[in-house]
């Protein structure tokens, strides 16, 4: 309902900036191409009236349908929103901007230990972190009790036929190479081997690959062990007391959804205030409460409510940043995973 | 005699003219949105792929010589048996319920097709998921049939071909029964009187007079409900299990995570090979192949009255 709610509300944001530059002097347009749900739309507001300009925000729902349209020509986006990988290769193939940090006051107080550690673009050269989020497992404590922290749970075969592991093969493949001991990165042949036998053991316990059908069907009982991405098990939680998570030992994967401003932009000034804009304390406290995910900005705890200042989603402990991995873009050597991926599909 | 003549042939040239200008948007139509864009997906299915997503500028056969290796095949395989399992429980229940419903009192045949009609009404994501409700593992059903001992305890309704198969059926189904009853309604029932009158069992009459006698019909419901079962994405995805996996899902996969244009087109393109050889066997089957498309067409728009 809230998610209907806040879509009639984009929508009418949107037929109202149309409305606004059919009449009356005509204002700057930012153009803001982004994942749906993923910024507080009052503060969308507060900026327009600080800056006297109109916020157009366009939708896509994965990055690769996002990189296709720009690289079809999709112009007229002056900032986006890519996942940390695609970034890096956008930047490579020279479709976004190089940032000028003397325009991003706000970039002093993005955290140190998730630059240092995790992140692809440590230097912020081309992006600017938004919203982080890990991949952990979540599961129904009043039937199973404490399970202990690790992959190792897939492998009981008490629970066939109700757990599920993400259909997502850098995700899934990534858990075994973690379990195995390996970089959820490697190219080696032999660790993607291991990786491979390790899935197709668990897979005689699961019910499914899935990306979708998980949060309903946790909820429900129908499953009762679950790895998925934390955003959308943090929804899920706030509504189901029976169920926990855990982050295996082992390792586990994050990823961030950066800021970037594409080469083609018609008003980069405007982008440039944006990213500025969302990225100081008190505004990403209200993006990180409207998203349950974390906003690597220091400082943006003391602006959030009591009551989420010690959420385990909106705000990633420092030491999670070590212990995570994030995925990179392997460029050709994707091709070994699609292989090792359609291989565990078909094993029996 | 000349004046008249040339009248006429001015006539007809307008009469065609107007058929022309009246065909014109549908086929305009057509070409835009349908020749053209299936043009260009066997199109991209010989261009070479480049990693980060685009489509290369080359051109290759590699696509599609990789794209008839072994472990597509038996994806392609799950995929026409499943179909075929679809459409033959489809046409196993809808002619039945299509010669009961032609056999009714005009009055109540409306009802009974509406009855029919309205499930569609409800969305058709909410339909799959409301299955996933009635197979929940801890659900009234599967309770009942583990009480009953007629499933032991390591077998599941859900997440499983078994669950594509049901839920399938029961969305194609209404779209087999429409054009059975069709033809079915058109019937003359007195033949099978004259059949049982000749001697012939119930079952035999039903076999070899009325079968015969709606095959359109049934050729119709099998086009229907074959054609999307091949295609289809949505359910094996919702309520498929591990092994689920079918041609439609492997194609978005290709598409969107992996990154594979020319491959996605190259699979896309065998489907719409594959898919075609029944709808040509179809219009084989009958004499004047142009006859039967307007009799499908006919057919198929009486079931929507």
């Amino acid at each position: 309902m809230k998610k209907i709610l806040k879509y009639v509300a984009s929508a009418v944001a949107l037929c109202a900036a149309i409305a606004m530059c059919g009449c009356g002097p005509s204002k700057p347009v930012l153009n803001v191409y982004m994942w749906s749900d993923y910024i507080d739309l009052d503060l969308v507001k507060e900026f327009e009236q600080k800056y006297d300009c109109k916020v157009v925000i366009d939708i896509f729902d994965s990055n690769e349908f996002m990189y296709s349209k720009l690289k079809a020509g999709g112009a007229g986006y002056d900032l986006i929103q890519p996942s940390s990988y695609m970034a890096k290769i956008m930047y490579e193939q020279k479709m976004i901007e190089k940032l000028d940090h003397s325009k991003l006051p706000s970039l002093a107080k993005i955290n140190r230990a998730y630059l240092d550690n995790l992140a692809i673009d440590k230097k912020m050269e081309y992006s600017v972190p938004y919203m982080i989020g890990f991949t952990c497992i979540a599961y129904n404590k009043d039937k199973l009790g404490k399970i202990p922290d690790t992959w190792a749970v897939f492998g009981d075969s008490k629970l066939k036929g109700r757990m599920t592991m993400l259909n997502d093969m850098r995700e899934t493949i990534g858990a075994a190479l973690l379990f195995k001991g390996h970089s959820i990165n490697t190219t080696d042949e032999k660790h993607l081997e291991e990786a491979k036998k390790q899935i197709i053991e668990w897979k005689r316990n699961l019910a499914k690959f899935d990306n979708e059908v998980y949060k309903v069907g946790i909820r429900s009982g129908e499953f009762q062990v679950v790895q998925g991405y934390s955003g959308d098990l943090f929804q899920v939680f706030a509504e189901a007391p029976e169920l926990t998570w855990m982050c295996p030992k082992e390792g586990f994967t994050m990823c961030c959804d950066d800021w970037a401003i594409p080469v083609t932009a018609r008003n980069k000034e405007l982008a440039y205030k944006f990213i500025d804009f969302v990225m100081t304390p008190q505004n990403a406290a209200r993006n990180i409460e409207f998203t349950c995910f974390t906003c690597p900005v220091d400082g943006a705890k003391e602006f959030v409510s009591e009551e989420n200042r010690n959420h385990p989603g909106m705000f990633i402990a420092d030491e999670m940043y070590k212990k995570g991995e994030i995925i990179q873009d392997l460029g050709a050597d994707n091709a070994k995973y699609i292989k090792v991926w359609d291989e565990i599909k078909l094993a029996k | 005699m000349a004046d008249d003549k040339s009248n006429f042939s001015a006539r007809a040239g307008a009469k065609r003219f107007t058929e022309w200008l009246f065909t014109a948007p549908s086929l305009l139509w057509l070409a835009v949105f349908f020749v053209i864009p299936s043009l260009l997906v066997f199109a991209i299915a010989f261009k070479t792929a480049d990693p980060a997503g685009g489509i290369g500028p080359g051109w290759t056969l590699d696509t599609f010589a990789n794209v008839l290796r072994s472990d597509y095949v038996s994806v392609l395989w799950r995929t026409v048996w499943v179909s075929c399992a679809i459409t033959a429980i489809c046409l196993l229940l809808g002619i039945p319920v299509g010669y009961w419903i032609a056999q009714q009192r005009e009055k109540y045949r409306y009802w009974l097709l509406l009855v029919i009609i309205i499930p569609l009404w409800t969305n058709f994501l909410i339909r799959i998921f409301a299955w996933r409700v009635l197979l929940h593992p801890d659900g009234f059903l599967r309770s009942a049939l583990l009480k009953l001992g007629i499933i032991s305890d390591d077998v599941f309704l859900l997440n499983n071909l078994g669950a594509v198969i049901t839920v399938s059926v029961y969305t194609c189904l209404p779209f087999a029964i429409l054009p059975i009853y069709a033809a079915a309604e058109k019937f003359n029932f007195s033949l099978i009187e004259a059949a049982r009158d000749l001697g012939a069992s119930r079952f035999k009459a039903f076999v070899s007079i009325f079968i015969p006698g709606i095959k359109r019909g049934i050729y119709t419901a099998i086009m229907v409900v074959f054609i999307p079962a091949m295609g289809s994405y949505a359910i094996p995805d919702l309520v498929g299990g591990v092994d689920g996996e079918m041609l439609g899902n492997k194609i978005a996969i290709r598409a969107s995570a992996n990154r594979n244009l020319p491959e996605a087109a190259a699979l896309a393109a065998l489907l719409s090979v594959i898919i075609s050889v029944p709808v040509l066997l179809v219009f084989l089957k009958q004499k004047g192949v142009l006859k039967n498309v307007i009799n499908i067409r006919r057919s198929s728009g009486d079931s929507t009255k």
